[in-house]
């Protein structure tokens, strides 16, 4: 059983990463936690299903659409609300604000146009597993796990490789002199907004053809949060690292321990770190950034 | 200033709503009101919107037919989203602000246990629908509330009936149980099924909690996987059906799964498709049973083709239970109403035939069975 649990823990793991990237990319540059990020998540959940369910396209094709739905979302999202208020010096605490408002509304939008039922991805992939010994291995797990180690591959990629990813690092570390050195920030943060959307309208379908979709399905986001506080608020690599450990230790304490007690060590886990490690695993001085 | 622009308010919003109600109905003495609490929004407003459209549309064939007594038959709706705060309001708006006689509602034990002492208090009778729990009717220390009842069976009777059909049809010696920590219901029935099966010879070898919402059941399900139990109770309402259906199908758990009403809806065969079947539930009777179909395409025909789903057929043997005990006790008085509710020895509806238990409140009658096959729900059985 134990590799069983190991694999379930994986499968919910790399879903969270794939969210707490968005959250670590966005902080790392604007020292605020995106609370709508979950939320975008969901309304990629909602693009890959009509893509698949009323327009019939294959599958990569409706993820691809989630992909860039959920991403020009986030970025217009950035346009809208959170570039005025920092244009306005306005204190971090008002982006924060700004991210709820646009989380319920939202909610609400689709809440009112699409209703509040539960809707179901068409089984394009069959519910198959791949057997190993006693272990099962579910097939959009294991498709969703590649493309995920793909995705973040890319992302570190372009953080450590490229041009934008020397920027986005530079902005990160001093916006002020990032921006006297000639670096456009505003675009920088477009494109990170329009990255870390992407990010997470993939995580909206995969969570979509695991599971269900429904509006609240964003609130999945809040463990993505919790892992990327762990990891290091503002670290990639940390949330990953951060977002593998969670999925784990719940399947493992609802496995072996209690699963009603799961959530309570998960959020155990973040006052644990908040008072023990603020920066969590791989965090830089948050302070210096708030 | 304030004060008296408030004032105006109010008398404006109460002159519009006499004009409103003086012009759709008759004076208030012509009418009988009637009304009906469940969740119009959410979740489940699926079954609260069935319950209120079966009621309307049994109004209107009971007014077209003659009335009850006599007299129209106005059936007034309120949402109590499924929760218990917002059905206690709910339940003494109609009766303070509609002077409704009755209220029928809600399918949630949550929200009728809460509701049952205000029935008391306020001195109006209730009648719960698909509510199974036993403290709906009874509380705490088994007293009555004496304006509270229900057309559905109770969850002990539901649990007794999941044991039998899985020690004697299906010849299971071992069960697993998934619950939902969350839940009443699910506890309650899990409990209940445990106990008979036990009493059967059977034994229950594997039982684990989740919560409804986790939307991932994998590590409780590897734990099930691992104890290969001959069925799995699964007592959750239907999304949680399917998610923990598709989920265990995955992780190789090929035996049959047994559950409640919480799996009667027609979505539960979309979203779970081919994991559900050889499954079985129990559940209210519904629209399996011929005698329902006039009622069936008179629901399809007055709302364009929506399926009705099982609280319909509450809301309308609700309404003409309610309409036969007013004729028994032949005044329009909540109090008439009551006794002869408490006194009913048989009243046949579209969902079997069934008698009061006066201690309890309880209804006799029977439980029927479904399975799946070949993507379809198929009746199994009545079981008493």
């Amino acid at each position: 059983m134990i590799w069983q649990q190991i694999v379930n823990g994986i499968s919910v793991g790399s879903i969270y990463a794939l969210m707490a990237t968005g959250y670590a990319l966005i902080y790392s540059l604007l020292g605020f936690s995106n609370w709508a990020h979950g939320d975008i998540a969901m309304v990629g959940a909602y693009i890959g299903f009509f893509s698949v369910a009323t327009m019939h396209l294959p599958w990569w094709a409706s993820l691809i659409l989630a992909l860039l739905g959920a991403g020009l979302l986030s970025l217009l999202s950035e346009r809208l609300a959170y570039r005025r208020i920092r244009q306005n010096n306005s204190p971090t605490m008002f982006l924060m604000i700004a991210a709820m408002g646009l989380s319920v509304a939202l909610q609400n939008f689709v809440l009112v146009t699409v209703g509040s039922k539960f809707k179901t991805y068409p089984q394009i992939l069959a519910v198959k597993a791949i057997q190993i010994g006693d272990t099962y291995i579910g097939l959009i797990d294991l498709i969703s796990l590649c493309i995920t180690i793909v995705v973040i591959g890319i992302l570190f990629y372009l953080i450590e490789k490229t041009k934008f990813g020397l920027a986005v690092k530079s902005a990160a570390t001093n916006m002020q002199v990032a921006s006297l050195l000639g670096i456009n920030v505003d675009k920088y943060i477009s494109l990170v907004f329009l990255l870390a959307g992407s990010l997470a309208g993939l995580s909206g379908v995969f969570l979509g053809m695991k599971y269900t979709v429904y509006p609240q399905l964003g609130n999945f986001a809040l463990k993505a949060f919790i892992a990327s506080v762990f990891g290091g608020l503002g670290s990639v690599p940390g949330a990953i690292v951060g977002a593998l450990f969670i999925g784990l230790m719940e399947v493992f304490v609802a496995g072996y321990i209690s699963s009603g007690l799961r959530d309570f060590f998960t959020f155990a886990l973040l006052i644990g770190v908040l008072v023990i490690r603020p920066t969590g695993l791989f965090g830089k001085d948050i302070q210096d950034k708030a | 200033m304030k004060k008296s622009k408030i004032v105006v308010v109010v008398m404006l919003v109460v002159l519009l709503a006499s004009m409103m109600s003086a012009c759709g109905q008759k004076a208030a003495d012509d009418t009988i009101k009637i009304g009906y609490i469940g969740a119009l929004s959410g979740d489940t407003a699926v079954w609260g919107q069935a319950g209120l459209n079966g009621m309307l549309l049994t109004a209107k064939e009971i007014n077209e037919a003659g009335g009850i007594l006599g007299k129209q038959v106005e059936v007034i709706g309120l949402d109590g989203r499924g929760d218990p705060t917002d059905s206690v309001n709910a339940f003494r708006r109609l009766v303070t602000e509609e002077k409704v006689i009755a209220v029928i509602g809600t399918n949630f034990s949550s929200c009728n246990i809460a509701m049952a002492p205000i029935a008391d208090e306020l001195k109006v009778p209730l009648i719960a629908t698909a509510a199974s729990n036993p403290k709906v009717t009874v509380d705490e220390n088994g007293v009555l509330h004496p304006y509270s009842f229900r057309i559905g069976f109770i969850d002990p009777f539901q649990g007794q009936v999941l044991a039998n059909l899985a020690s004697n049809e299906l010849k299971a010696k071992t069960a697993g149980i998934i619950y939902d920590i969350g839940s009443d219901y699910s506890t309650g029935l899990s409990q209940y099924f445990e106990d008979q099966f036990v009493k059967n010879g059977g034994t229950v070898v594997v039982k684990v909690e989740a919560h409804s919402g986790d939307n991932d059941f994998r590590a409780q399900l590897s734990k099930i996987a691992e104890a290969k139990p001959d069925v799995l109770l699964v007592p959750w309402i239907y999304k949680d059906v399917a998610l923990i259906a598709n989920q265990a199908r995955e992780l190789g758990i090929t035996v049959p799964l047994l559950g409640g009403d919480g799996w009667d809806s027609p979505e539960l065969i979309t979203m779970a498709g081919p994991a559900i079947e050889g499954s079985y539930y129990t559940s209210q009777p519904s629209f399996a049973n011929p005698i329902t179909k006039p009622y069936y395409d008179a629901y399809m025909k007055e709302y364009d083709g929506l399926v009705p789903e099982t609280e319909a057929l509450f809301g309308h043997d609700g309404l003409y239970w309610i309409k036969d005990a007013l004729e028994r006790a032949g005044e329009a008085t909540p109090a008439a109403l009551r006794d002869a509710l408490e006194n009913t020895t048989q009243f046949d509806g579209l969902m079997g035939s069934m008698s009061i238990d006066p201690a309890t409140h309880n209804p006799a009658k029977p439980a029927s069975v479904y399975t799946f096959t070949n993507g379809e729900r198929v009746w199994y059985g009545d079981f008493k």
